[in-house]
């Protein structure tokens, strides 16, 4: 039963060793997951990482198919970076795609992100290959873009700022249009009074149906009338409602009215071109001026018929005329 | 001398043993024979409690044969040791009570895997009862063990170790830390005991009072042999001085 | 328990000690097997290191969670994150920190307790009597008390898991308003299969390793008082060693099966 003190050691050595060794195959095991199933080995280069490290995955449509096994520098501004993609996607992962790399959440670690390319017919990537690299903006760059839109941005608002204020002083056709008060002020009572209608109308009407359900719900709408006094009111008090209602359209026409009369009294900017004689008469001449014209130059016409120079080409033109008449 | 011819119950031939560059033993032999009461006497460090735990297969000795009822135990199988064991009580220094038990379940405890052993077997409750009774404390049956005074402690170990009614105990120091009046207590409960079982004992002493009240024969341990050999008048006797130093009081 | 300075003896005594428990647990496993079995003891040994630690186990557990979750939630908080609590803690509390700590509590209480009874037995000679009175003090001693080990601490484990959890509930429901029922519903979406699982293989292993160096250095404790003061302490010292290589051993094993 007894062991002897070398044979213990012997066995210690051993248990050691073999310890060692489990941890040793187990963290080489570990840190290549995928040593089991068959991966391929695909290349994409880049200008910035953005700080990806090796052991970051890869993911191909947003399912992680990999992990990235080797970063390089192959020249000043050239990174190559090594993805191992399991054998199992890909087959799915076509020449044309598209590498990029993002991060993955607010505060996450680097993706490689492999997007789709549009050529359905595109063979599929094999070990060694390179795909296509898409570089999304840095931070700094998107910074200095953000930066110059902001410059603009300034440029655009100051010029705004001039606008409106032009505006404000009723400077130019849209100033006049807007500075015009009163016609704002008119429609704006329009609308009230409109609305006030509407109103009016709405509660007569939801009475009147109210009493006529009533009449239906009831047997004889004669006797209900005739016994029930508080029915009886609410009649009046429709009366009175409709006689309102009535009395505020009648209102809103005669705003109207006014409003038509307004316009032709020739205030507000619609009316310029209705009411302005001056503008009529000045047509008026332009046309007896165009009409004068005309004719001087008609008697030009016909003095140049007569002149010495012209006479021989009307001649000629009056000619060709006759031959013309001949031949029909 | 007619113990001579028998053949004896116990017997070591020329044991070694050593523990690393410490050789303790080196060729000791003894013969036990029936119902006779053999005394080892020997210095402190010098072998006394190996030699007994060699004999019940606690320590192996590197060389030399033991035999127990003309079986070795050095070439047996733990089943079988374990069987012969239960015809050895053995007595400890220290008592070494199990004092996580109860002295019930101190005495009951050898019987848990031996009942089928003991000769027309009362039940368990019984023999513990009887054992106890032989030591004389009957009444300490559900007491713990840290709750006995020394003396105590110490026969409820001898009534653990004749509960199997062994023909062969050994006691290892039994008076050592008690006082004389207890220590004669003990010594004669011994002899009582070797009447009442008809046992053969192996005493290992250097409480010289207690080797010659219950010596039949004393074998004196010195630096891993025997020394000496002869009962306790003729050692006490003898004309050589590191014998007789033992003796001196 | 030989001083010796030079490096060769130094290293030569820690492979024999290694070699020896080796041996040692080899022996457990030889004696598991073999009649008779010790089947009283064992629930006797369950029952003390089982009930007997449930307490100190629930008050660990009950801090832990409560410091845990404590001191997790600023950070989270400074993040926004703090829908993310109940996942975290719970995963984190299953996973690891729940099954360590309660071990080293375990080792603590169990491994020395044991290395100090065993050791005692040894130099009162009781563990000699038992031999000597024909009973398999291994047997009777040894294999009943690592596999009880081995038995109760998943169980503790998970009582402390849970209890820490409550804990955790406890300084979220004051804190952050959460309902108790919507933070067990939140820990039992984030918990899966391969958090539990792993995590109490981990810690019947981690029983093993504190029944085995337990009983070890009891059991073969140097003679007089300082050996059993030593049996004790190295017990504990050598089984926190070894929870952690286990639990090293544990995460990559599990790594590679569930795929952390």
């Amino acid at each position: 039963m007894a062991k002897s003190t070398s044979q213990k050691i012997k066995v210690g050595i051993f248990v050691v060793v073999g310890t060692i060794l489990l941890i040793g195959a187990l963290y080489s095991i570990g840190k290549r997951q995928h040593i089991f199933s068959k991966t391929t080995q695909v290349y994409a280069v880049f200008g910035n990482v953005n700080g990806l490290q090796i052991g970051n995955n890869v993911r191909y449509s947003g399912i992680n198919v990999g992990t990235v096994s080797k970063i390089e520098m192959t020249e000043v501004g050239k990174i190559t970076i090594q993805m191992s993609v399991e054998e199992k996607t890909a087959s799915f992962i076509k020449k044309d795609a598209i590498a990029s790399i993002g991060s993955d959440g607010l505060v996450g670690s680097m993706v490689v992100n492999i997007i789709p390319g549009k050529n359905k017919q595109a063979v599929r990537i094999a070990t060694g290959d390179t795909i296509q690299s898409y570089s999304k903006i840095g931070a700094d760059d998107m910074l200095s873009t953000l930066n110059t839109t902001n410059e603009n941005a300034a440029l655009l608002t100051s010029d705004l700022l001039k606008i409106t204020n032009q505006i404000l002083e009723g400077k130019g056709t849209l100033g006049a249009l807007i500075n015009d008060t009163i016609l704002a002020q008119d429609i704006r009572q329009i609308m009230i009074e409109l609305r006030k209608t509407s109103e009016g109308t709405g509660l007569a009407v939801s009475r009147i149906n109210r009493i006529i359900s009533k009449i239906n719900y009831d047997e004889s709408a004669a006797a209900v009338i005739l016994s029930d006094t508080v029915t009886a009111n609410q009649i009046r008090n429709v009366f009175e409602n409709l006689e309102k209602s009535s009395e505020d359209i009648n209102e809103v026409t005669k705003n109207l009215n006014e409003y038509l009369t307004e316009i032709k009294s020739g205030k507000g900017a619609l009316n310029y071109i209705t009411q302005d004689e001056t503008f009529v008469k000045n047509v008026d001449s332009t046309m007896l001026q165009i009409k004068e014209a005309s004719e001087k130059l008609n008697q030009n016409m016909e003095a140049l018929k007569h002149n010495f120079f012209f006479r021989g080409y009307f001649r000629k033109l009056e000619r060709q005329e006759r031959r013309a008449a001949k031949a029909k | 001398m007619k113990k001579e011819n028998q053949k004896p119950v116990l017997e070591l031939k020329d044991i070694h043993k050593s523990f690393g560059k410490n050789h303790v033993l080196k060729g000791f032999s003894l013969k036990l024979h029936e119902g006779e009461n053999l005394v080892i006497m020997g210095k402190s460090g010098s072998g006394k409690s190996v030699m007994v735990k060699c004999i019940v297969g606690l320590i192996q000795p590197d060389s030399g044969s033991i035999t127990i009822k003309d079986q070795n135990i050095i070439t047996m199988g733990q089943k079988e040791l374990d069987f012969l064991r239960t015809e050895i009580g053995y007595l400890f220094q220290g008592s070494a009570l199990y004092d996580s038990m109860t002295v019930r379940e101190n005495l009951e405890f050898p019987l848990r895997r031996h009942k089928d052993k003991i000769e027309n077997f009362q039940g368990t409750d019984e023999a513990v009862k009887a054992a106890l009774e032989s030591v004389g404390l009957l009444h300490t049956l559900d007491l713990m063990p840290s709750e006995l005074s020394g003396g105590m402690q110490r026969r409820v170990a001898l009534a653990r170790a004749l509960i199997l009614k062994p023909k062969i105990i050994m006691y290892d120091e039994p008076t050592t830390g008690l006082d004389p009046i207890t220590a004669n207590e003990i010594i004669q409960l011994m002899r009582n005991i070797q009447i009442e079982y008809n046992t053969s004992s192996l005493i290992i002493t250097h409480d010289v009072d207690c080797a010659r009240v219950i010596s039949n024969r004393i074998i004196l341990l010195v630096d891993g042999i025997n020394y000496a050999e002869g009962t306790y008048e003729e050692l006490s006797n003898s004309s050589d001085p590191q014998t007789r130093a033992f003796f001196k009081n | 328990m030989s001083r010796s300075t030079s490096f060769l003896d130094r290293s030569k005594s820690f492979f024999a000690e290694i070699g020896d428990m080796t041996l040692f647990a080899g022996r457990f496993f030889r004696e598991l097997f073999s009649t008779p079995f010790e089947f009283k003891e064992l629930i006797r040994q369950c029952y003390n290191m089982g009930i007997r630690s449930l307490f100190l186990v629930m008050v660990t557990g009950f801090i832990l969670g409560l410091v845990f979750t404590l001191q997790s939630r600023p950070t989270l908080a400074d993040l926004g994150a703090e829908a993310w609590m109940p996942s975290m803690i719970s995963i984190s509390i299953v996973r690891e920190i729940g099954p360590v700590i309660i071990a080293l509590i375990c080792a603590g209480r169990i491994g020395s307790g044991i290395g100090a009874e065993l050791g005692s037995m040894r130099v009162t000679e009781q563990i000699d009597a038992m031999e000597v009175s024909g009973t398999n003090p291994f047997k009777y001693l040894v294999v009943t008390r690592i596999l009880a080990v081995t038995l109760m601490l998943p169980l503790l484990v998970i009582v402390g898991d849970a209890v820490a959890l409550i804990g955790s509930a406890i300084i979220e429901n004051l804190k952050g308003d959460v309902s108790y029922t919507l933070y067990f519903n939140k820990i039992f979406d984030a918990l899966s299969f391969s958090d539990l699982l792993p995590a109490t293989v981990k810690t019947v292993f981690f029983g093993f390793a504190i029944g085995l160096v337990g009983t070890y250095k009891g059991y073969n404790c140097a003679k007089g008082t300082v050996g059993v003061g030593e049996a004790s302490n190295s017990a504990v010292v050598y089984t926190s060693m070894l929870l952690f290589i286990i639990d090293f051993i544990a995460v990559f094993v599990s790594d590679i099966f569930f795929e952390i």
